[in-house]
């Protein structure tokens, strides 16, 4: 198993480094940091112009495969992610914002896979009861509502709330003053937001798959030993229809990432995906590279997770 | 454990006091986006302690139905009528907690298919354990000392190794043998089989089926076995109930159905299959349409429509299931039974003989044109695994085939799955220089061909699938199904045009319906427009990748008959592949049978029957289940012993020797040739038989 | 000939029964479309959406380019049926132009990405071996990276009144890959169906083999995933413009009109909530479509469309 993971491990570094560097030439062909400098009234005269791109790696007028060369050694051997068009090192700025919206999205995640599949497999046993008609109708509204109408329903009902009785429980704008109490009153908004975006996700998955495999073959081989309908269910179909809701988790990583780029830019949390916004409207090379690298490493963990759950549930994976 | 019964071949229904299972009107209907289904529609029987009842019927008749609503395993949605009581106890009716108490205690149930029957996440100790678990209160210990027992009796080896493995690791016949051992943990007093070794090889086939007498002789148990293969019924039931569109038709012991059917189904079905022990040379007989649909039946004998013998009467009322004389304990529901009975009526006389053009006198076979020859033919497939793909392991799928086929002759090739038939074909059709040896089509190397001669010789070379729903794309109207090789060879439509109506003809179908999809075929007929799409290009060689063997018994019959005629009129030449031997001996002049990727043995059709050297052909011939239940009882069956060597591992010498009974029997010094030296094809004298084997029979 | 006579006669009976119980297909699949309630009212409402968007213009006196100055984020009124936003724009007007734009770039990007990811997903399935496996590799490899930040880099640049146009492109260059991908894994059963190796075995070329094979009987699943790719396109660009990068005024979106709302969401919730709804009531609409055509089509699988 452990052979099977590392074989994993070794193709996602692969995948994500030939990505970034697609990231690399796609950002250096349709930003241009250079029309910053020439929208500037007065206009600076093009040799600090030049020299300003050149500083930071990002003119032009270098031949792209050079500019990616230097790129890609200072990452490498520096661990350098260059600098913006006004000369700030990216390095400095994004760990500590990646570090937010890590939070965010660990705890959401963790939180709409343990409660998409306990809605999912309850919905699955009681289908059609009146919990999985509710559930249901809920979830497909989740499903199809954009993130940021999401967020921002859920911004102005709580703040209509708040208006009527006064309650002054959660805070709707940036991370707060570093206390806990502070932190968890200003984190939770945003991180129902996104978890109820991506419990959608796996309640609906669990739910088919479950149904699928509750017909299958073997429950009814539980069930002619003489097993109950439902302990045969959930004994022998609930661990084999996790197999393909595990598959799921890789992407739904990718999912809640889109997520909190909305979600931090209404709730003004300074994390990585607004720094990506901002990368982009001041044509930031390096500074929206950095974040689209950092997208890629949480979908890769999010494949790798998948293969160890997957692994773990099921032994044709494991031992093969 | 309980007493053993022994079976006695007398009066069926007499024998024991009390019926342990006892089935009465049993109704099962549900409901479909074309109407109410009614699968079953009023079935009763008894079930003795210690006796086997087999249930027969084609797809649809019901029978599976049957044995889900005995166990109560049917979904909700369906509705259950009737009676069924297990000794004195009313099943129907009971809850699913209820139930569940009777189920694997009292009554067991083997499923069809073992690959998807056991859970693939849990060991098959747990599995078996969980069996023992929930009916009885035993210490870890003696459930592994159980489980254990279980697994020896079931005659899996190595069972300590065994209980910690996964159903992955097993292949279906010992998945299969698993099954059989949870079946019977509890010792039940009914065990239904449900097509319980239709999945299976032949040689795997004859040692489950020997297994499930061994677990029923252990058990003292009642046995249901329900089954399409009328073999598989002489080989096991003690009784026998033949079922067609929900209905019991005809119901009797084993002998008096065999031997004087009184139904002229049963008749049909017992007569349009080929028998592997008797050599046919005539036309088969089919019956003629296809099996009503179980949503709206027509009134009366729902089998009237196909009978041949049916009057008016037949069309009006559903005949009941009585006595028609011969036997109180012989039933049978026909009108006709009476007559049939009175004036011992047989098949000959009740079925009208179809006619096939005689095969046009052909030259001896040195005399013929080859049109394909085979030679040394080898396949193998590397494994690897992991990123830096490591080579693990060669399989040798086809490891030096030497065929060689001559203009109007069916050549046979028959072999268990895994034995590198399918392989072959695949090699074959390609068209492509092979890994290694010769593929000479119409005496041309096709490794010597470019793109385009290849496209052009594939007209001498076409093929028929196995599935006829899965060969035809179901999004083409099927003038573009036949069109399809035409186009690709380059006809004018006209010609094409003209051709196609023809073909309809040819295979029997109205050429007006051209336009029709294939989903408004039924199976048959999907075979046939697959055989129209094949001779369209009027090709020399037509390979046929077991073209019956999804069909039911009862068309079976006419696709044969077809091909027979076919090739008398046409002059083509078949490469049959089929498991099935009784077909393979009614079709093919020649057979090679294949094992490990290897030919073992080929020859005469009749030769080889009749007197096979190689000990795989024995086995394997002896393994086919006969319709017959005298032959079957006197029958002695060479078994095999273990399952078929992983494809991976490589065998010194002979390939067969690690399974043969042959090599079991020699002395050290002969089992050393078998060792160290590969056999090759040899014959004794000038006949057509060769055989691949150090010490043949 | 005889055994031809023998054969037609039973062919005779067997299609009689089968052209009696062959009800017409398409008024099949109708009918069960129909029994979708949920799914008839998305149709009613997408089609009501449609003809908002093309003839609100002509209901009112309002123009989108022409502001009322006198009543700048008034509430809804007799006079401005949906309100107006901060600088006096007509929403009943502007939600109209807005939904037709998010409606074209969705259904135009919808079309686009499934025949790119059809064409795709299938060539990858046919080749089988170890270019099956290369090309499925990329396509996880294009994944990596969250396909919206790719998107946003892509049209951040882009702007004006033919922004629409290369946003539907940006669209349609990202948008196929998760299909691709998805469609392989299907057209990989279809590719080891008899009927392709029997077109193979014929000599039928392997584009031919695609084209009149493979993506015809993808048929079902492709309309459902055009149906819910406008869900996804719709979704995406309005997301992008919400971040200020896709549809940028004067051009308008729905995206546009939710973002302008954000802003003033607690002094004129209106402006957020009209353009909102109609964006909800588009996706929930297009996928409830997607469902009851799934039903419909494909009645025996419930998880065959979803990715």
């Amino acid at each position: 198993m452990l052979k099977f993971i590392v074989g994993r491990f070794v193709s996602y570094a692969v995948m994500l480094f030939i990505a970034t560097s697609g990231v690399y030439f796609l950002a250096s062909w349709f930003l241009d940091p250079r029309s910053n400098y020439l929208a500037m009234r007065p206009q600076p005269p093009i040799e600090s112009i030049n020299a300003s791109l050149d500083y930071a790696n990002i003119n032009d007028q270098t031949p792209i495969l050079e500019r990616y060369w230097n790129w890609l050694t200072g990452v490498v051997l520096r661990w350098d992610w260059g600098y913006s068009p006004v000369g700030e090192p990216v390095s400095e700025i994004i760990w500590d914002r990646a570090w937010v919206s890590v939070q965010l999205v660990t705890i959401s995640t963790v939180l709409a896979v343990v409660i998409g599949i306990a809605v999912g497999v309850r919905s699955a046993i009681r289908k059609y009861s009146a919990f999985d008609h509710t559930s249901n109708s809920i979830s497909v509204l989740f499903l199809v509502m954009p993130s940021f109408v999401l967020a921002l329903l859920v911004v102005l009902i709580y703040l209509e709330l708040q208006a009527t009785f006064d309650l002054h429980w959660f805070a709707v704008t940036g991370l707060g003053d570093g206390t806990f109490l502070s932190y968890v009153q200003h984190l939770f908004l945003p991180t129902l937001v996104l978890t109820l975006l991506g419990y959608v996700g796996f309640h609906l998955t669990q739910r088919t798959y479950l149904l699928d495999t509750m017909n299958a073959d073997y429950v009814r081989t539980a069930r002619a030993k003489g097993i109950p309908k439902n302990v045969a269910i959930r004994r022998h179909a609930l661990r084999t229809s996790m197999i393909p809701t595990a598959y799921g988790i890789a992407f739904s990583i990718t999912g809640t990432v889109t997520g909190a780029l909305f979600v931090e830019q209404i709730f003004a949390i300074n994390g990585a995906g607004l720094y990506f916004i901002e990368t982009l409207s001041k044509n930031d090379i390096n500074g929206a590279v950095s974040v689209a690298f950092l997208g890629g490493v949480a979908t890769c963990a999010g494949l790798l997770l998948a293969d160890i759950f997957v692994a773990i549930l099921d032994p044709r994976i494991r031992i093969s | 454990m309980t007493t053993t019964f022994t079976a006695n071949q007398g009066e069926p229904l007499l024998r024991a006091n009390k019926p342990v299972l006892s089935v009465k009107d049993l109704t099962v209907s549900y409901g479909s986006e074309a109407g109410p289904v009614r699968a079953v529609r009023g079935l009763s029987f008894d079930l003795m302690p210690g006796q086997t009842l087999g249930i027969a019927g084609e797809s649809g008749s019901g029978k599976s139905a049957t044995s889900l609503a005995i166990m109560g395993l049917l979904p909700d949605s369906a509705v259950v009528g009737g009676s069924v009581q297990l000794g004195s106890r009313e099943l129907l009716g009971l809850n699913d907690k209820e139930m569940s108490s009777v189920r694997g205690r009292d009554m067991s149930m083997i499923f069809q298919d073992p690959l998807s029957a056991l859970t693939p996440v849990f060991t098959i100790g747990q599995q078996i354990a969980e069996a023992l678990d929930t009916h009885q209160n035993l210490t870890r210990d003696q459930v592994r000392k159980r489980s254990l027992e279980l697994l020896d009796l079931v005659g899996i080896s190595e069972p300590e190794k065994r209980l910690k493995a996964y159903p992955h690791q097993f292949s279906g016949g010992m998945r299969q043998r698993v099954m059989i051992a949870i079946a019977i943990a509890n010792d039940p007093k009914v065990i239904i089989a449900d097509e319980p070794t239709t999945a299976l090889d032949v040689t795997i086939q004859a040692q489950v089926l020997d297994v499930l007498k061994k677990a029923q002789r252990e058990t003292g148990a009642g046995v249901v076995m329900i089954t399409h293969d009328l073999g598989v019924v002489a080989n096991m039931a003690d009784d026998v109930l033949v079922m067609y569109a929900g209905k019991p038709v005809e119901y009797g012991s084993v002998d008096q159905v065999f031997e004087k059917p009184n139904m002229p189904y049963t008749m049909g079905l017992l007569a349009a299959v080929p028998r592997p022990d008797r050599s046919t040379s005539g036309p088969l007989i089919p019956i003629e349409g296809n099996p009503p649909s179980p949503v709206n039946l027509p009134p009366g004998c729902p089998f009237a429509p196909r009978c041949p013998i049916a009057i008016d009467e037949c069309t009006t009322a559903e005949p009941a299931l009585v006595s028609h004389g011969d036997s109180e304990l012989h039933r049978a529901a026909c009108i006709r039974a009476d007559k049939i009975v009175a004036e011992g009526l047989t098949f000959n006389d009740v079925y009208p003989m179809p006619e096939i053009p005689d095969r046009q006198q052909l030259l001896p076979r040195e005399q013929r044109d080859s049109v394909l020859q085979v030679t040394d033919l080898k396949r193998h497939f590397e494994l690897s695994s992991g990123m830096l793909r490591r080579k693990v392991g060669t399989v040798r799928a086809v490891d030096g085939v030497t065929i060689d086929i001559r203009q109007g002759e069916t050549l046979a090739l028959v072999g268990e799955s895994g034995c590198g038939k399918t392989s072959t074909l695949l090699e074959i059709m390609q068209l492509k220089k092979p890994m290694n040896g010769k593929i000479v089509l119409m005496g041309r190397d096709v490794s010597e061909l470019n793109n385009a001669q290849r496209r052009k010789i594939r007209s001498d070379l076409q093929i028929v699938f196995q599935d006829p729903m899965a060969a035809l794309d179901p999004r083409m109207p099927v003038y573009d199904v036949i069109a399809e090789p035409l186009h690709a060879q380059g006809w004018k439509k006209d010609a094409i045009n003209e051709r196609i109506s023809d073909l309809m003809d040819l295979v029997g179908l109205n050429p007006d319906h051209v336009d029709r999809f294939p989903e408004q075929f039924s199976g048959g007929q999907r075979q046939r427009i697959g055989i129209a799409r094949a001779l369209a290009v009027e090709p020399a060689l037509v390979v046929l990748d077991e073209p019956v063997s999804a069909l039911d018994v009862s068309i079976q019959a006419g696709v044969i008959n077809l091909l027979e005629s076919l090739q008398a009129r046409l002059g083509v030449s078949f490469l049959f592949v089929a498991h099935d031997l009784s077909v393979v001996r009614h079709v093919a002049d020649r057979v090679a049978v294949m094992y490990l990727g290897r030919i073992v043995e080929i020859g005469d059709v009749e030769r080889i029957y009749t007197n096979p050297r190689h000990p795989y052909t024995a086995a394997l011939l002896s393994a086919a289940p006969v319709p017959d239940p005298t032959v079957e009882r006197q029958r002695e069956r060479i078994m095999l012993t273990g399952e078929l060597p992983s494809s991976t591992e490589r065998i010194s010498g002979c390939r067969f020797r690690t399974r043969c009974p042959k090599y079991k029997m020699l002395d050290d010094a002969d089992r050393t040739v078998c060792d160290t030296e590969e056999p090759d094809l040899i014959s004794e004298g000038a006949i057509d038989q060769q055989r691949a084997c150090h010490f043949p029979m | 000939m005889t055994i031809n006579a023998n054969v037609e006669a039973s062919t005779e009976g067997e299609e009689q029964r089968i052209t009696v119980q062959r009800t017409s297909k398409h008024r099949l699949i109708l009918r069960r479309f129909c029994r979708n309630r949920q799914a008839v009212v998305g149709v009613v409402i997408v089609v009501l959406m449609v003809l908002y968007s093309i003839f609100a213009k002509y209901l009112t006196q309002w123009d989108y380019d022409e502001p009322d100055f006198t009543a700048l984020k008034e509430a809804p009124s007799a006079e401005h049926w949906l309100g107006t936003d901060n600088v006096g724009g007509d929403l009943f007007v502007l939600n109209a132009r807005g939904l037709g734009r998010s409606l074209m770039i969705g259904f135009i990007a919808s079309i686009g990405i499934t025949v790119i990811a059809a064409f795709v997903g299938t060539a990858i399935a046919y080749v089988e071996g170890i270019w099956e496996k290369a090309g499925t590799w990329v396509l996880d490899m294009m994944l990596v990276i969250p396909t919206f930040f790719l998107l946003a880099i892509m049209v951040s640049a882009a702007s004006g009144t033919s922004g629409w146009i290369w946003l539907t492109f940006a669209l349609m260059i990202f948008g196929w890959i998760g299909y691709a991908r998805v469609l392989r894994s299907i057209a990989q059963s279809l590719r080891d169906r008899e009927y392709v190796a029997a077109a193979r075995y014929m000599g039928v070329k392997p584009l031919t083999i695609l084209w009149r094979h493979m993506i015809p009987n993808l048929g079902s699943i492709l309309i459902i995933h055009t149906v819910l790719g406008v869900v996804y396109a719709v979704e995406a660009e309005t997301g992008l413009s919400f971040i200020g990068f896709g549809i940028t005024p004067p051009d308008t979106s729905l995206g546009v009109l939710i973002k302008a709302g954000a802003a003033s969401l607690q002094t004129a919730p209106w402006i957020f909530l009209t353009p909102a709804l109609l964006l909800l009531a588009l996706c929930y609409s297009m996928t409830k479509i997607g469902d009851g055509l799934r039903d419909a089509l494909d009645p025996s699988s419930e998880s065959g469309g979803k990715a």
